[in-house]
């Protein structure tokens, strides 16, 4: 497995971690959708991604020394172009939707979790969409 | 999940047993690729650029004809 699609992997299973536990939290009532505790809990989520991301890319890295330091080369680079074409789409898609909620009377603070949530499936789409493209080879 | 085949075929593989038994990462080394990249012309699941195709068959000293040929109709 090269480097890259390693990293399309890393960032799958750590954004789906630590987003997974945010957006839990919130639609189990664990934390309050209101007040501090869900800024405190984005927070912890955001650094816990960060620190997760880092430490698995290193892993990443040492594992494939030559590919970790290498430019990406073509084919990656048409993966890189057509999976974010695709996340965009999806991003577009998803942020026309934020009218169905905004109609619906959802507060300032639910609306700017559903931005975040769209955000985030955007990315989710990214990743799953290269991973796709490295397994069937472009 | 395999891509659809691409109506182009290469002899990418009997040229690297041609040449020594070069393995796919000393050709990608070659032509700064990555192995996988190499992997995916040779099984045909993608079409290099024409730059990367020159590359290629300069590696083996062979010209583009000898190393890809067009299946299409």
């Amino acid at each position: 497995m090269s480097f890259r699609e390693k990293s399309a992997w890393i960032t799958l299973v750590t954004v789906l971690v630590c987003f997974g536990a945010y957006f839990g939290a919130i639609a189990t009532g664990l934390v309050s959708a209101r007040g501090f505790d869900t800024l405190h809990l984005l927070l912890a989520c955001v650094v816990g991604l960060v620190l997760l991301q880092v430490a698995l890319t290193v892993i990443a890295a040492a594992t494939t020394p030559k590919d970790g330091r290498a430019p990406r080369d073509e084919r990656e680079t048409l993966i890189q172009l057509r999976s974010q074409s695709l996340g965009y789409s999806v991003l577009v898609l998803l942020v026309l939707a934020l009218f169905i909620p905004g109609h619906l009377g959802h507060t300032v603070i639910d609306m700017m979790n559903f931005a975040l949530l769209d955000v985030v499936l955007a990315v989710l789409t990214v990743a799953v969409a290269q991973i796709v493209m490295f397994r069937r080879g472009a | 999940m395999d891509a659809k085949r691409l109506p182009i075929a290469n002899q990418i593989r009997r040229l690297r047993f041609e040449h020594g038994e070069m393995t796919q990462s000393e050709l990608a080394e070659k032509i700064g690729m990555t192995r996988q990249t190499v992997a995916a012309v040779e099984a045909g699941k993608y079409s290099p650029s024409l730059e990367a195709a020159f590359r290629i068959a300069h590696v083996f000293g062979a010209t583009l004809d000898d190393v890809f040929q067009w299946e299409g109709p």
